[in-house]
């Protein structure tokens, strides 16, 4: 068997083609050594990738966009040869600010999605009485949970009249609690944990705002693209057929079971299987909405989901101009969703796993 | 060179976020009777915010691997925030690798597992580079204002040559008469001239 190749990825709900992958022994089958490094923060994933810690990642995905520019880190060309997932993310308030924006609007329950206009009558009022600014999260300065919070926030003109600060997914559910912050943008399970720990109400998900848009992918640097082309395409159609296994939903159930496991999310199966079995709780003992949609791995033919387009990449580009994070004379970029091995990873996925019925 | 090496002789405050107790004592016993003062916390999530603003340390130290570091990586995205040095460990065996690395990034630097003695050196080393950095950055952020500057000054000029009828002398005196009777600066006479002129024609 040839060497180990290392995969780095932070823990969330869907990192589940990674760890499906791993169990259902898919990278062994294609003659692949993987091993899989959960990491602590985006940040610390990245700079790993960059200097070859990690051979492979499985990145937010405006972050290998963001690398190759030089943004907020070393400048490493990054490539995208293939898209994980898609949607996965919501906005949770405090109960405290539940509280505030029944007050504000005379509402005796809230509409889900929540309207930002909802939110603006609370910031409204909070600077007429002379209030702090409501604070926010999200997981990291280069992510589709920072432009999905700030698209949110736009449509009641509220940019730049709530603070936005960014701490990582797995503290976010204790700073709810603790008042730190008041409202988040994060990824499954943290925002069903504040709902079950009965610290907060999820008042809206990311499909609500951005339907079927690219949420993780697998990235790697340009230089192990070019050299390891063979190892990439195994690597790739162990994912791919990991994501085209998590279709069903009697499989689903099964990832939720393992992602929960200590060296993933150590976090309860009610908190970890609803999203993938189409759930968002989203008030403490309050009945579910049906978000078919919420955790989305593949579509109805590999290309749908999985394929990396430039249209992928155009659309996060719009977004982190938008936030003003690419200047308005930024030079177009290269490829960095790079589509060229994705005929080969289909036709290894094809040949390896559609007959498998797991 | 720049003004934070004046500082040499005075204390220096340390924020270290270790979530490893016993390496975090090391580490201050390391550091007595130096210049560096070392206020030591664990990972502690939004609070870090509240941490840096009231210690105003003079450098934080990190470990890689806890999830403050993105927290710590958004301040800079933070217009109110000054940047800090930021020296950040880790323990894997790679560590050199990373040294390499993120030495060719900004305000980063790793010091790997080192052993206590040589911990002084290699944050002085770390202070020494980012002071470097902010000075090369303040350089090329200042050269890059006089090119404009002195283009909006000839700008002016041509724009008086052309509408007053005077040589270049005399409109280069004009125009520094005019800051000093202002009290500003040339550039700025220049702007306001060029957009005078502008409207007039």
């Amino acid at each position: 068997m040839s060497t180990e190749v290392k995969v780095g990825f932070v823990p969330l709900t869907d990192s589940a083609p990674l760890v499906v992958a791993e169990k259902l022994g898919y990278f062994e089958k294609l003659g692949l050594r993987v091993s899989l490094y959960p990491q602590n923060s985006w940040a610390t994933l990245r700079d790993k990738l960059q200097m070859g810690a990690l051979d492979a990642a499985q990145l937010l995905a405006p972050m290998p966009i963001a690398s190759s520019l030089g943004l907020g880190g070393a400048k490493v060309q990054m490539k995208v040869p293939l898209i994980l997932s898609q949607n996965g993310n919501a906005i949770t308030i405090s109960n405290a600010l539940f509280d505030e924006v029944l007050d504000s609007n005379g509402l005796l329950e809230l509409p889900f999605p929540l309207p930002a206009k909802c939110i603006a009558n609370v910031v409204a009022k909070r600077a007429r009485q002379g209030l702090p600014k409501l604070k926010f999260a999200t997981v990291f300065p280069y992510s589709c949970h920072h432009y999905q919070l700030n698209d949110w926030l736009n449509q009641a003109d509220l940019s730049g009249k709530v603070d936005v600060i960014t701490i990582p997914p797995s503290a976010m559910t204790d700073c709810l609690s603790s008042g730190l912050i008041d409202g988040f943008c994060v990824g499954g399970p943290w925002n069903a944990k504040s709902v079950r720990d009965n610290d907060g109400v999820t008042v809206l998900t990311s499909y609500h705002i951005w339907q079927d848009q690219t949420e993780k992918v697998l990235a790697v640097t340009k230089q192990f693209f070019e050299q390891e082309k063979a190892t990439l395409i195994k690597l790739s159609a162990g994912l791919l057929g990991a994501c085209s296994w998590l279709q069903s939903q009697a499989n689903r159930f099964e990832a939720a079971r393992w992602l929960a496991q200590s060296t993933y999310l150590n976090e309860p199966l009610d908190v970890i299987a609803p999203s993938l079995l189409g759930s968002c709780i989203t008030k403490y003992d309050s009945a579910p909405e049906q978000m078919p949609q919420y955790n989305r791995f593949f579509g109805s033919e590999p290309s749908s989901v999985n394929k990396p387009s430039l249209q992928n990449q155009e659309w996060l580009i719009r977004k982190m101009r938008e936030a003003k994070q690419i200047p308005e004379d930024e030079i177009a970029m290269s490829d960095v969703f790079d589509k060229r091995y994705f005929e080969e990873t289909v036709m290894l996925f094809q040949g390896s796993f559609t007959s498998l019925k797991n | 060179m720049s003004t934070a090496s004046s500082n040499h002789n005075d204390t220096l405050s340390i924020l270290l976020i270790d979530d490893n107790e016993s390496r975090a004592s090391a580490l201050v016993d390391a550091l007595a009777h130096s210049r560096y003062r070392i206020k030591h916390i664990a990972s502690s999530g939004a609070s870090l915010l509240k941490q840096v603003d009231e210690l105003k340390p003079d450098m934080v130290v990190i470990d890689i691997e806890s999830p403050d570091r993105d927290i710590l990586d958004s301040l800079h995205t933070l217009s109110s925030f000054n940047p800090k040095p930021i020296v950040m460990f880790s323990e894997q065996e790679d560590s050199e690798t990373i040294t390499r690395t993120v030495h060719s990034g900004v305000s980063a630097y790793v010091c790997g597992n080192a052993d206590p003695t040589r911990v002084r050196a290699i944050l002085d080393a770390a202070l020494a580079r980012f002071e470097d950095y902010q000075s090369v950055k303040q350089e090329l952020a200042s050269t890059k204002h006089q090119l404009m500057a002195k283009e909006q000054i000839d700008k002016a000029k041509r724009l008086l040559m052309k509408s007053r009828n005077m040589n270049e002398d005399d409109a280069f005196h004009a125009l520094r008469k005019m800051a000093m009777d202002t009290g500003q600066k040339m550039e700025d006479v220049a702007l306001t001239l060029i957009s005078v002129l502008n409207t007039i024609k």
